[in-house]
């Protein structure tokens, strides 16, 4: 390992900027190449430049993840797999790093912390709660991309394994309700917050009621309706009123 | 609003760095807009202001989750405008503009993504036989190439909210009578409000998760309840 260490260490970096070229023609493919380069330099000759071009072939999935792709795929092409079992293993990877990644983060880690932050917000706390949000959030995020990458390199073409890692599983499980729970509570206490301003009781009313339909309106109209198109919508319409009402 | 041109180059500065997070480097969170909001808020002497743009802004971020190649708002660099907007409003009339403001700048910074990410797919495509041949330069320049446009795009994107932010209160805010001004306010958070339920749910489906949402509802509402 040690021997890989300083590899590992600049592919690690390269990591952090996987999704700098994101594309509709190889999606994040580009980057996993310049991510997976620094692991491939002592191929030989012959290999590295072929290796190179397999590494920026299409790619996509959880970006925190792709370190077990990146680092698996080198492993295997030092370890001599053939081309069509390097391009296997990538496309095999594909959907359960995405699969695994968002339920990881962007639907536990992230609106758990989130959920935590806007209750505190809400409750009175200042910066520090915003601070704490960012300096937790982050020893999760690199720590989960240093082990992926790492786990990667270690298992080569038996990666399989590491997914199937129990803390992962674990942390799976509990950040599921545990982000439920966040953001259920955050929910109340933000609306309460945001509604502070508002003295007049028919301000409050007009909230509750407008918040009501525009809930509804999303759920009813779910991949059509979005939430910006929803503001925007509300805005003009409170333009409008405001313009016709004298 | 009239800034001096220091804050206002901190302000175009932050955004970009909180644009180009939202993807290309290093995705630290500095672009979820409680982040982005909170730190313009600190640049303007603000942070209140900072504080509640960022969690209307961050209830809206709910409605998004970013898998695949779906297209979404950029609501970082629009939180940063939004801030900037209701600095120099006070109350609700603020609130209001600076939300509408920030929702719009969402809007392009949402389209300049797609539009920056069909550019790159062009030039990925002409590269392709150099791609193949295994150059390694050729593979980091294209992708540092990419990561500039990205860094270029949310310069745009937070200079033209800077701009809205400018023409919003000449514009909006005089016309604005305060019952117009709360209005507009109710609107921004109804609709943040809704988005931040709708995408919970979403989030959380249906079964076990679905009780542990009701548990901490139940508790917020009677926190929220129990406070003065």
């Amino acid at each position: 390992m040690a021997a890989v260490r300083f590899p590992l260490a600049r592919a690690l970096l390269r990591l952090f900027a996987v999704q700098g070229s994101y594309n509709y023609e190889r999606m994040l493919g580009v980057g996993v190449g310049v991510a997976e380069e620094p692991l491939l330099r002592d191929l030989a000759d012959g290999r590295y430049g072929p290796a190179v071009a397999r590494g920026a072939h299409f790619f996509n999935a959880h970006p925190y993840l792709i370190g077990l792709a990146v680092g698996a795929a080198a492993r295997a092409e030092h370890e001599g797999a053939t081309p069509d079992q390097v391009e296997r293993l990538r496309e095999a990877l594909c959907g359960p790093l995405g699969s695994l990644g968002d339920r990881l983060v962007w639907a536990g880690w992230l609106p758990f912390l989130s959920g935590l932050t806007l209750a505190a917000v809400a409750l009175g706390a200042r910066w520090w709660a915003v601070a704490a949000f960012l300096v937790v959030y982050n020893v999760g995020h690199v720590a989960l991309r240093w082990w992926a990458l790492r786990a990667g390199w270690a298992y080569g073409t038996r990666v399989g394994v590491a997914l199937h890692s129990p803390v992962l599983q674990k942390a799976a499980a509990v950040l599921g309700p545990a982000m439920a729970c966040a953001v259920g509570a955050a929910l109340p206490l933000t609306a309460e917050y945001l509604a502070a301003p508002f003295a007049a009781t028919w301000a409050r009313v007009a909230l509750a009621v407008a918040a009501a339909l525009g809930f509804l309106a999303l759920r009813w109209r779910a991949g059509r309706l979005t939430g910006l198109q929803l503001g925007l919508g509300l805005s003009a319409a409170a333009l409008a009123v405001g313009w016709l009402w004298p | 609003m009239s800034l001096p041109i220091e804050v206002a180059i901190a302000l175009l500065v932050w955004g970009t760095l909180v644009g180009v997070d939202l993807v290309s480097l290093p995705q630290m969170m500095i672009a979820r807009p409680l982040v982005a909001g909170t730190v313009a808020g600190a640049i303007l002497g603000d942070i209140e202001t900072g504080l509640k743009l960022g969690v209307v802004f961050e209830l809206l971020q709910y409605d998004i989750l970013p898998v695949g190649a779906v297209r979404y708002p950029e609501y970082g660099p629009a939180t940063v405008a939004a801030v900037a907007t209701a600095h120099a409003s006070a109350g609700v009339l603020g609130l209001g503009l600076g939300a509408l403001v920030g929702l719009v700048t969402g809007l392009i910074g949402g389209i300049s993504i797609h539009v920056l990410r069909r550019w790159t797919s062009s030039i990925v495509h002409a590269a392709a036989a150099t791609l193949e041949s295994g150059d390694a330069r050729a593979l980091v320049r294209l992708h540092v190439g990419a990561m500039l446009r990205d860094g270029l795009r949310a310069a745009l994107v937070t200079a033209v909210g800077l701009c809205l932010a400018w023409l919003a209160r000449p514009l909006l805010g005089g016309a604005l009578s305060p019952r117009d001004a709360t209005l507009l306010a109710v609107a921004a958070v109804a609709a943040a409000l809704a988005a931040g339920a709708a995408g919970t749910l979403r989030l959380v489906g249906r079964g076990r998760n679905l009780a542990w949402f009701a548990a901490g509802l139940g508790g917020g509402i009677g926190v929220a309840a129990w406070l003065p």
